[in-house]
């Protein structure tokens, strides 16, 4: 149980996928302009990547490793994960049109996400369990969600203020973002990290 | 009856400099008619009374010059006889114009010309034995709005709607406005029909406990209310309130009371079972229940340091406000600004030919010592006004959506609770105006709402009409 | 090197079965037009034709329930492309541009007060309805020019001015004006009253200088009101634009000085 408490702690605040890893950069600026469409980014993003793991670890250990693949894996993920989220896009439009109209802009963006392969690398890397490595793509998820919706509050409140003019729209966001990052160092070295 | 000290203190609030000491002494003093009134059909919250008379007519004091117009609103009565001069727009002490009937109070009907409406206006009721709606109908047909300050129609207040009963019934004589002391004295003075005017509401609303809530800056009237209210039967209390800007308003009031919480718009506080009226409104209701005399005419503080001799004047509705200065023998250095209320709520007028009305309950002159011209700067956020807020909202927030155009934003942060008391403003160390924001953020989503209905009801109407022809 | 090439292709191929499937069997029709109107549309989701951005109006225009044409910021060009698309007609209207009526400038119109507070125009109304002695007319803290998307309103002298070229008849400042002086003309108008204020020539005359008293002698210069060019409300004299007036001689003769020939040109800044 206290391996799961780590993995939680672990990828939500010190090593934060958006904040410490630099992974999924694009939404992370891209969506974060309102907190109500941040929101719907990061429900977006937590199913797509707990699903996407959970699906790239049995590519790896049922088809890649009994056949001496591990040097594919990458374009096997890739692959993997944009027909998945196609899938779940037909599907969802079909079966759950309340939820695609909530989630439905945000998956074509989750399609070529690196916070998305950047997690099955990961999992590929440590070679940990199956219920692990799904819980850690949640838990780097929610730490993703953490730093788009904290950031999203933040433009929002940006978006009143004044700053001179050559700072003003994405460049005040960027350097929000970084010291965003900054305040994030500061957990670093609160659990002992397993990744 | 006993006299208790408040328990309970609302989040917020500041302390402004009170200068109640320049009139708070005085006794009220009747103004002689003056020759000319000028009497809005806007005095009340809620639609515009309609006017029907017309120039050339001639009425006497308290006949109806216009009709209620509405379920909140109030008729209005002509505060002296004379003859109708003109009816047309005029400017009201809040910006905008209403129409308002110009009465010459010198001329008399000449022989052979019929006053409209003659005679004694209302009658006398024994109020003991009156029913609840004989009651709730003279209130109405006497013109009586709320005098603290909002003036909504008191008759619709002490007639809760079905399901809801009104526990308790509070009098506010809190008056935590700067310089205004025209309560005060009614309480000092008035104390014995204040004590009249709370039976009556009783027996309206059923039995219910009182309270009567007095900012604890006014012990003489403290004194003369609890001699007035000695041997009052049933569950009535004196509450002293702090000294605390907005202890008057009608939410924190409430709180500092009975400790119950008005919830946000479109919440009144008779969904927590209390009704707040002002002194003198009861000292209204009194009048029109034992004396049959209507809404004419009430106190108005006249205060500030560009007067001469501060006082409070019975005037009746209607005069306008150079002829209050004039009898306080007028101004002793040129005004800077000239207020239409407190300094914390009041609104700066441009000229002295605005009219009171039921709701005036003073009007400050004052000097460029007093007056401060300011230049807002950029919010420091250093949350001042988030403290100082009684309503428990952002005002930095709020203000700075409002500056950048953000209307919905500010709707977010519920800028509708906002009861514009000013302790923002007040306390902003970059002077911004953050009262302001809210007001134009309030009045802005108001007008969508407004449109938005007319654009339902617009489109409903379309659909019936197709229905018809088909 | 087969293991892998069978591997990826195998992969590759049975995510596409899936997805053929998925597409033939759960997916939803949409009409195809939707996208095509989308990506004619300026795609800024500024709001301005009414809608929820323009993926909202995109839709409204395919069910036919919006009006083609309503997109401020695209203009006729969209409008034409649109028409394209969906095969009807835009609805020709001739190009409307932004009417500030007041012409009180500082030196005209008295000041009643000093305005000592934020410089918007909504703001300043709700104080005792303005600095400005006249109450209907403009009172020039701009809340119009912040409104304006094209940048179009400039504050001259305490008035608010439009410059034709660049306005886009979008609307967005007739409905913020507080003293709703301003008004949506059809640019080939040249000849404008600017004057808002219908009270009677002598209370006119002592807040203004420069305030129409209706003595309609701009109707009988420009062929009496048989002609129909002007119509009044109260004592405000207001051009009929349907059938706007085309002598400009009967500008010079306006005895208030109200009027004005295409004041719309001046602030060409």
């Amino acid at each position: 149980m206290s391996g799961y408490l780590i993995i939680l702690v672990g990828a939500v605040l010190v090593n934060n996928f958006v904040l410490s890893r630099f992974l999924g950069c694009c939404p992370f600026l891209g969506v974060s302009k309102r907190t109500e469409t941040a929101l719907g980014m990061s429900g977006a993003v937590i199913f797509v990547m707990t699903v996407a793991s959970a699906v790239s670890w049995c590519i790896d250990h049922w088809l890649l490793k009994p056949n001496d693949l591990d040097y594919i894996h990458t374009l096997a993920f890739i692959l993997v994960i944009a027909a998945l989220v196609q899938f779940i896009d037909i599907a969802m439009k079909r079966f759950l049109p309340p939820l695609h109209a909530a989630l439905g802009i945000f998956l074509p963006l989750i399609t070529t996400n690196c916070a998305v392969l950047g997690v099955a690398e990961i999992n590929f890397k440590q070679q940990t369990g199956f219920g692990e490595a799904v819980f850690f793509s949640f838990a780097a998820a929610v730490g993703f969600s953490l730093a788009l919706v904290i950031f999203s509050g933040i433009r929002e409140k940006l978006e009143h203020a004044d700053p001179p003019r050559c700072f003003r729209g994405v460049a005040i966001a960027l350097v929000t973002g970084g010291l965003l990052s900054l305040a994030f160092m500061g957990f670093s070295g609160l659990v002992k990290l397993p990744y | 009856m006993k006299v208790v000290k408040s328990a309970f203190k609302f989040k917020g609030g500041v302390h402004p400099d009170y200068n109640k000491g320049l009139a708070n002494n005085k006794l009220i003093e009747a103004l002689p008619m003056p020759s000319e009134l000028v009497i809005s059909m806007s005095q009340h919250l809620g639609a515009p009374a309609k006017c029907i008379v017309k120039p050339g007519d001639y009425v006497s004091r308290g006949q109806i010059i216009g009709e209620r117009n509405g379920f909140i609103s109030v008729c209005v009565r002509a505060s002296a006889s004379g003859l109708v001069k003109a009816v047309e727009k005029r400017l009201g002490p809040a910006g905008g114009k209403a129409d308002a009937v110009i009465l010459d109070t010198t001329a008399s009907a000449p022989e052979g010309v019929e006053m409209l409406g003659d005679g004694p206006v209302l009658k006398p009721l024994d109020w003991e034995n009156s029913s609840r709606e004989e009651l709730i109908a003279r209130v109405e047909e006497a013109g009586i709005c709320g005098m603290g300050g909002a003036g909504f129609p008191t008759s619709v207040k002490l007639n809760p709607p079905p399901g809801k009963r009104c526990e308790y019934l509070i009098i506010n004589g809190a008056e935590c406005e700067p310089y205004l002391c025209a309560d005060h004295r009614v309480m000092v003075e008035k104390a014995s029909r204040i004590r009249l005017g709370v039976e009556i509401m009783r027996k309206i609303l059923g039995e219910c406990a009182v309270r009567i809530a007095v900012e604890s800056n006014k012990p003489d009237a403290i004194q003369a209310l609890s001699e007035a209210f000695a041997d009052i039967s049933g569950n009535v209390e004196i509450v002293v309130l702090s000294v605390l800007y907005p202890q008057g308003s009608e939410k924190h009031q409430i709180f500092a009371t009975v400790k119950r919480i008005v919830p946000e718009p479109p919440a009144l506080p008779i969904d927590v079972g209390c009704v707040v009226e002002n002194v003198s409104t009861a000292v209204a209701i009194a009048d029109a229940v034992e004396k049959g005399e209507p809404l004419l005419e009430r106190v108005t503080t006249v205060s500030g340091d560009a007067i001469s001799e501060p006082k409070n004047i019975l005037a009746p509705c209607g005069t306008k406000y150079s002829d209050l200065v004039q009898f306080c023998s007028g101004t002793k250095e040129t005004p800077a600004k000239v207020i239409s209320g407190g300094t914390m709520m009041g609104f700066a007028v441009p000229s002295l030919e605005i009219a009171t009305t039921k709701t005036t309950s003073g009007i400050l002159l004052l000097s460029s010592r007093r007056v401060f011209q300011y230049t807002s700067g950029p919010c420091i956020n250093c949350g001042r006004c988030v403290r100082a807020c009684p309503m428990c909202l952002n005002p930095a927030d709020i203000s700075k959506a409002v500056e950048a155009n953000d209307i919905s934003d500010a709707e977010r942060a519920h800028v509708m609770t906002c009861i514009e008391c000013g302790a923002c403003s007040f306390s902003c160390p970059a002077y911004r105006t953050i009262t302001q924001f809210c007001r134009r953020a309030k009045n802005s989503i108001r007008a969508r709402i407004a449109a938005e209905k007319a654009k339902a009801a617009a489109a409903q109407n379309a659909a019936e009409k197709k229905e018809i022809q088909k | 090197m087969i293991t892998a090439i069978v591997c990826i292709a195998g992969i590759g191929l049975v995510a596409s079965f899936v997805l053929a499937v998925a597409d033939k069997y759960l997916s939803v029709q949409e009409d195809p037009r939707i996208g095509l109107v989308l990506s004619e549309l300026p795609g800024a989701n500024c709001g301005g034709c009414g809608f929820a951005g323009c993926d909202a109006y995109a839709r409204a225009l395919v069910e036919g329930t919006a009006p083609n044409g309503a997109c401020p910021a695209g203009g006729e060009a969209v409008a034409a492309k649109i028409a394209g698309i969906l095969g009807v007609e835009a609805s020709a209207t001739e190009k409307r541009v932004a009417l500030v009526k007041c012409c009180g400038t500082r030196s005209e119109a008295i000041r009643v007060g000093d305005y000592n507070g934020i410089c918007d125009c909504n703001v300043a109304a709700m104080t005792a309805g303005g600095d400005k002695g006249c109450v209907y007319g403009c009172l020039g803290y701009g809340a119009c020019a912040n409104v304006c998307p094209k940048g179009a309103i400039s504050i001259y002298d305490g008035l608010a001015k439009v410059d034709k070229r660049l306005c886009i008849g979008c609307g967005k400042c007739v409905s913020v004006c507080p003293k709703k002086l301003i008004e949506l003309v059809p640019s080939s108008a040249t000849i404008h009253v600017l004057c808002n204020n219908p009270d009677k020539g002598p209370s006119v005359r002592k807040v203004c200088g420069v305030g129409c008293m209706g003595c309609h002698l701009c109707e009988k210069n420009s062929g009496g009101k048989e002609a129909g060019h002007f119509t009044f409300q109260g004592f405000l004299a207001k051009v009929n634009y349907s059938n706007p007036p085309t002598d400009e001689q009967i500008v010079a003769k306006c005895p208030a000085k109200c009027m004005s020939v295409d004041p719309l040109l001046e602030s060409g800044h």
